[in-house]
């Protein structure tokens, strides 16, 4: 098994007043509450904290989300560069440039060939649907959201492997009528592609393409389930079995001295949950193109009937913003503790839904402190980590 | 007719649920942000005085939506074929809102299969300048906010989800849905047809809610004083829906208008 530690960049310095009155911290709250030096220095410090993954062996990974505490990597390719520069030997995952919410594939198939070269060929490629209240920070059309994330996601792979010369793409949500990048990227023939979703439908896609499918914050149930769908998949269409390598499961993880060390100070990675994913309905329930028509009565009325269909990405955020340490460790979001237990954990987790290949950490947020954060990261990457790499890709039915 | 039918009509493949009610001289109306209620006050007084036909657009209601049909070009062009394949001369076209701006592009191009128009909080045109919104945004302002913005008296008429049965909620998410795709970018206008609306040489008739905060009554003289002859009138005590909130007011317009 791979792991991938990750920092979003959240800003949690808003004083909790404003937090409270507003109806949403994404999208709309106003950047006055963002003052650029506190957030100079926590880019200074998180960059630090990649390159201590570097130093360790821990591959890192960079993800991007818009206009909120949650998250400052609006710009994931900016930060895709200095990663690619100033690390030397880990894997460096995107995951990625929200693609369906730009206006051109091409440039970011440009922008993504240039850091393979960079990092020469340690890049890894993953999407992700997007959403919620970044449609509003994007202007994108939520409606064809998905339609347009198939697209480019075909046309960044032409862009990125063809060498013969300009090709011309006439598609239904983008043209191009002269691509032809330079440089191209360092890995033939091309970096390897992932994708986040957990909806079946998306999830099936996923498998026949191959990509290596991660789950974020989805819990057993639901991870299995998309894991499932993906190796289905796969199977109707008469493709190869994978093995657990295409799989990666995404969960927030602390390691400690001690249990109690590793509990406290990986709560504070719950302000994730608790804070940042307030968002207003016109961004959520209400947002076109999230639920499907028939789902509307369970979704419009104040009251929702319960016990219904499935759980959409808004409901699956409500659910969370309430959770508690215990909970998030009983539902598998949370693996924290000292190193034996977070390995027992991963690992209790890893049987439940049939096996994963990486393990993303999402190892710092809130308002953990750049201390805590780096002892986490030494402690998992020294005592977790070479547990986890004995771990070797298995084929699953 | 007299009594409330819902229909279905078929052009060029498209499969179009229709309202109908009244009879005498043709009237075909184009709804806005939602379609039309077939319960609707509005539809029995205006029956008396023409005989409506009032389609879904596909994706709204029960009318389906082909894949790839998603834009209102697509939704002008159907509706030029929809007036050639009605057996009349020609008709009274009334756009509410969203399907004013389609009324008024219909006309602009097409103003020879139709005797009258009728524009209602129009949407479809720029106005203010680049940093000033004229229509307010219903997908990213808050639900609370659009409700005061679009009625008079919400109190009275702002739909309740909770007492909406689950069909209604459906028909509510399809329109919304199909509203987004068809009028996220350009928000609600298309930048080309101001240009275009003196091309309009039929007597018109712009109807504005006094208190629709969605589009303003500023923007509804603006948008008439580019269609050439163009009558501006304002209905107290309505926001976007002068139809719902002030029936018999919007009515009587429509009538005096008709008999000119």
């Amino acid at each position: 098994m791979d792991a991938w530690w990750q920092c979003e960049v959240p800003y949690p310095f808003v004083p909790p007043e404003i937090l409270d009155a507003t109806d949403s911290v994404r999208a709309s709250l106003p950047n006055k509450y963002c003052d650029p030096r506190i957030a100079a220095d926590l880019f200074e410090q998180v960059i630090d904290e990649f390159l201590l993954c570097d130093d360790l062996g821990l591959n890192v990974l960079a993800v991007e989300h818009h206009a909120g505490i949650n998250s400052l990597l609006g710009a994931n390719p900016v930060l895709l560069g200095i990663l690619a520069r100033q690390t030397r030997q880990v894997r460096i995952l995107t995951l990625g440039t929200l693609i369906s919410l730009r206006q051109d594939p091409v440039r970011v198939a440009e922008e993504y060939a240039t850091a393979d070269v960079i990092s020469r060929g340690r890049l890894e490629i993953g999407f992700v649907k997007s959403g919620g209240s970044e449609m509003a920070s994007n202007n994108a059309n939520p409606v064809n959201n998905v339609e347009r994330y198939w697209e480019a996601i075909d046309l960044i792979k032409k862009a990125l492997s063809h060498q013969e010369g300009p090709f011309s793409w006439e598609g239904k949500h983008y043209t191009h009528r002269h691509v032809n990048i330079w440089p191209r990227p360092w890995q033939q023939p091309h970096p390897r592609m992932w994708s986040a979703t957990g909806d079946p439908d998306t999830a099936a896609e996923v498998g026949r393409r191959g990509l290596v499918h991660v789950l974020i914050l989805r819990g057993p149930e639901g991870t299995r389930r998309a894991y499932a769908a993906h190796r289905q998949a796969r199977a109707e269409a008469g493709l190869p079995k994978v093995t657990t390598d295409n799989f990666a499961y995404a969960a927030f993880v602390y390691v400690g001295d001690t249990d109690e060390e590793g509990l406290r100070v990986g709560s504070k990675l719950l302000w994730f949950l608790h804070t940042s994913l307030k968002s207003a309905p016109q961004y959520s329930r209400f947002l076109p193109g999230t639920v499907p028509p028939h789902l509307a009565p369970q979704v419009y009325r104040t009251m929702p009937k319960t016990g219904t269909a499935m759980l959409s990405a808004g409901q699956n955020a409500a659910r969370l913003t309430s959770v508690t340490a215990e909970q998030a460790q009983a539902q598998g979001i949370l693996f924290a503790g000292n190193p034996d237990t977070v390995y027992r954990q991963v690992m209790e987790f890893y049987d439940k839904v049939g096996g994963f290949g990486h393990l993303s950490l999402v190892g710092r947020s809130g308002f953990m402190t750049h201390a805590e954060s780096e002892k986490g990261i030494r402690l998992f990457a020294t005592e977790v980590l070479p547990r986890l790499r004995e771990i070797k890709p298995l084929t699953v039915d | 007719m007299g009594s409330s039918t819902v229909e279905r009509l078929s052009v060029r493949g498209l499969d179009l649920e229709v309202a109908r009610r009244g009879a005498g001289r043709p009237a075909l109306l184009l709804h806005g942000l939602q379609n039309v209620d077939p319960r609707a006050r509005f539809l029995d007084l205006l029956g008396r005085h023409t005989e409506i036909i009032a389609p879904s657009h596909p994706g709204f209601g029960s009318s389906p939506r082909p894949p790839d049909f998603e834009t209102v070009y697509d939704l002008v062009r159907l509706y030029l074929e929809v007036l050639e394949s009605l057996p009349y001369d020609t008709v009274t076209l009334i756009g509410l809102s969203f399907g004013g701006w389609l009324a008024a592009e219909i006309a602009v191009a097409c103003s020879h299969r139709l005797d009258r128009l009728v524009l209602v909080d129009a949407l479809g045109i720029k106005i203010s300048d680049r940093e000033t919104p004229d229509i307010l945004d219903v997908f990213n302002t808050s639900p609370a906010e659009v409700r005061r913005r679009t009625w008079h008296d919400p109190s009275r008429w702002a739909p309740d989800h909770d007492a909406m049965s689950d069909e209604e909620l459906v028909v509510r998410a399809r329109n919304w849905d199909a509203l987004c795709l068809y009028g996220w970018h350009p928000y609600m206008y298309n930048p080309q047809l101001k240009r275009w609306l003196g091309r309009i040489r039929i007597p018109t008739l712009v109807l504005w809610g006094a208190s629709d905060g969605i589009v303003t009554p500023a923007y509804g003289r603006a948008y008439s004083g580019l269609i050439p002859g163009s009558r501006f009138q304002l209905i107290e005590g309505a926001g976007l829906h002068p139809e719902i909130e002030q029936a018999e007011a919007f009515v009587d317009a429509i009538a005096r208008f008709l008999e000119r």
